[in-house]
């Protein structure tokens, strides 16, 4: 009887922590995604950035599907780098950005973009579909309900950026 | 126990503190030796611990901040291989679990807040570890490691310092049983040596010594002890055989004289009385037959003559008395002194009875001695008494005796003129005399004879008086006769 009272409490109690545990993934996919991009940047190292005290931009390249999901991140640190959010409006604004995320909208200029980011070595994110086949650093995909990312280690070195094998480790496909 | 440690073997006493001694020692070296195992296997499963977690945690900190449960599984699951790892949870930011390991029971996650216990809880170790990603904190680290591998450990442990500690004590025992022969032996040949002195009265023994520490100076001390006693003892045996020599030759001297001066006193008076007699019998002639042809003159000098002569006589007698009781042997018998003293005083009322005369006898006086000496020796008392009370107006004379101890003492008393305690001394010695012979006749031999007589008896005289106030005697007769 009281291993049967034992079992029920359980019962209701793991019933708990698994609504409150779907709960927390009801988030919307933008809202993870906002997130990842924050946590990207905790695990990729810019070249000749010893100085700390320089601001992480963070450049979102076209029709921003966000909205204000991102604006938490303004002043929030990375690497102690204070992330800034910046929205160019054309691809002669985009020097200066360390981080730039490729909305769907820019899928022609992408090698384009690629290209110029590489150069400048900027962190490229996108959700665009093969993005990482295309030259890009880091791209969301989607498995199932489950938010996940690609990582080109190529593109990333050839930008001279070193990304954190714990990052790595983490992503669906690693393109070397 | 205690109360029977004084009954102990010194053996035993030194084997049991050895032991004691040791197996305290042993058991705080080992007690301390466990304390200190127990310390550092703590500490080293601590260290370990937060080894572990802390490289899970640095492993889990991206895995968390992208949400990865199939990646926090993973690692996790490597802890399954650390078999003292009884349950491990990782926690997000917001203290949700999520992903845990559970061991064999299967237990929950407990909620994190601040009050959680950690460190040695209980049964088990429990550590919280934060998971930090660029000094954010991004998570928790819980595991909880069992303790059984550290009990084991002990346990083995206190079984091995127990077992080493009885070995030892072991080994010790064999060893405490033949080092404390080196103390108790020579102390156990002292002891029996002493013993066998004090039972054989042999002081030539010694006793073994053996080194130079406190031991072997006890011995030496004691060695030097019964050398003195040994050479004292030949000293004293010695000197009381030389004395003794000597002492026989003294006695034999001294006896040899006394005999001849007793024999020349003997003959003397004895070769003095023939003459004497001449001298008295032709008086005697003289006065019968010449005695009308003589002037006054002439007779007063022939009565002065014979009177010269008949004390000379009385002299001699005396002298042959004294040597006699000086010479003769003692025949101890049982004497009525009571009837003895009755005699004596009939003889004296016999003699003369100028004034009247009361005489107190005490009756059934019982002395041992010889009872011719002891009649001389009373006579002469008597005599003493009845000349110098001759002069009052009544003689009273007491006589008693009474139980001193070992002495029976008897006193005889005068209510006579007494004498002068001045001259105590020559009271007792031949030929002296306290009063002339106008005033009271006599030899100055009877009281020398007296004191002869109770001397030979083994007893003391005495005499006490006051001029014109009588005098009293005290002979003092041992009871059983032939003490001193």
């Amino acid at each position: 009887m009281r291993d049967h009272l034992k079992y029920l409490i359980s019962l209701v109690l793991s019933l708990c922590l698994g609504l409150a545990s779907a709960h927390a993934s009801i988030r919307s996919e933008y809202e993870v995604k906002a997130a990842f991009l924050y946590n990207f940047t905790r695990f990729v190292s810019w070249p000749h950035t010893e100085n700390t005290s320089e601001p992480l931009e963070v450049c979102v390249f076209g029709d921003d599907p966000f909205d204000d999901l991102l604006d938490p991140l303004r002043g929030r640190k990375s690497q102690g780098r204070e992330l800034q959010l910046r929205y160019p409006g054309d691809v002669t604004n985009l020097a200066g950005c360390d981080v730039l995320y490729i909305a769907q909208s820019q899928s022609r200029n992408l090698d384009e973009l690629l290209k110029l980011a590489q150069q400048q070595g900027m962190l490229t994110i996108s959700d665009l579909p093969d993005f990482v086949r295309k030259g890009g650093m880091v791209g969301y995909v989607k498995q199932g309900n489950v938010i996940r990312f690609e990582i080109s280690l190529k593109a990333a070195t050839e930008a001279g950026l070193t990304i954190n094998s714990r990052l790595l480790e983490l992503a669906v496909r690693v393109v070397r | 126990m205690i109360g029977r440690w004084r009954y102990w073997r010194l053996k035993t006493k030194l084997l049991f503190l050895t032991l004691f001694t040791s197996a305290l020692g042993i058991a705080l070296v080992c007690a301390s030796l466990i304390f200190v195992e127990n310390q550092n296997y703590r500490r080293q499963l601590e260290s370990e611990l937060h080894v572990i977690a802390g490289i899970l945690a640095e492993q889990s900190a991206a895995a968390l901040v992208f949400e990865d449960n199939e990646q926090l599984n993973s690692i996790i699951s490597s802890l399954d291989r650390i078999e003292t790892i009884q349950q491990a949870c990782v926690y997000n930011q917001q203290g949700n679990v999520m992903t845990s390991l559970a061991g064999m029971d299967k237990r929950e996650c407990p909620v994190v807040n601040q009050q959680m216990e950690v460190g040695f809880v209980d049964e088990v170790y429990r550590l919280l570890m934060p998971v930090t990603l660029d000094n954010e904190v991004v998570g928790q680290l819980f595991l909880t490691s069992h303790l059984e591998v550290l009990r084991g450990h002990i346990r083995t442990f206190v079984f091995v310092a127990t077992g080493i500690g009885a070995v030892i004590l072991v080994a010790l025992v064999f060893l405490a049983l033949r080092l404390q022969r080196i103390v108790s032996e020579p102390i156990l040949k002292l002891s029996k040596t002493a013993e066998r002195i004090a039972q054989d009265h042999d002081y030539s023994i010694r006793a073994p010594v053996s080194g130079t520490d406190e031991l072997g100076r006890l011995g030496n001390t004691f060695n030097d002890m019964i050398g003195t006693i040994q050479q004292q003892n030949r000293r004293i045996l010695e000197s009381h055989d030389s004395l003794e020599r000597i002492v026989d030759a003294r006695t034999s001297e001294l006896s040899m004289a006394n005999r001849e001066l007793e024999a020349f006193s003997y003959s003397v008076s004895h070769d003095l009385r023939q003459p004497l007699r001449a001298v008295e019998g032709f008086g005697q002639a003289l006065e019968e037959d010449c005695g009308d042809q003589l002037n006054e003159a002439g007779k007063d000098y022939l009565r002065r003559i014979r009177a010269a002569s008949v004390r000379m006589a009385g002299l001699i007698d005396g002298l042959l008395v004294l040597s006699r009781v000086s010479r003769q042997p003692i025949e101890n018998q049982t004497v009525d002194l009571t009837q003895l003293l009755q005699e004596i005083t009939d003889e004296l009322e016999d003699i003369s009875d100028d004034v009247p005369s009361e005489v107190h006898i005490q009756q059934g006086i019982r002395v041992i001695g010889d009872s011719r000496m002891l009649r001389v020796a009373f006579q002469n008392l008597l005599a003493n008494a009845w000349k110098y009370s001759a002069r009052e107006e009544k003689r009273i004379i007491d006589i008693s005796a009474r139980k001193e101890g070992r002495w029976i003492a008897i006193e005889v008393r005068d209510n006579g003129v007494g004498f002068d305690m001045r001259y105590i001394d020559k009271l007792f010695v031949a030929f002296n005399r306290l009063h002339t012979p106008s005033e009271f006749g006599g030899t100055g031999i009877g009281l020398a004879t007296v004191y002869r007589v109770v001397r030979r008896h083994h007893g003391e005289i005495s005499a006490t008086s006051k001029v014109g106030e009588g005098a009293s005697f005290v002979v003092k007769l041992p009871v059983s006769g032939d003490q001193g």
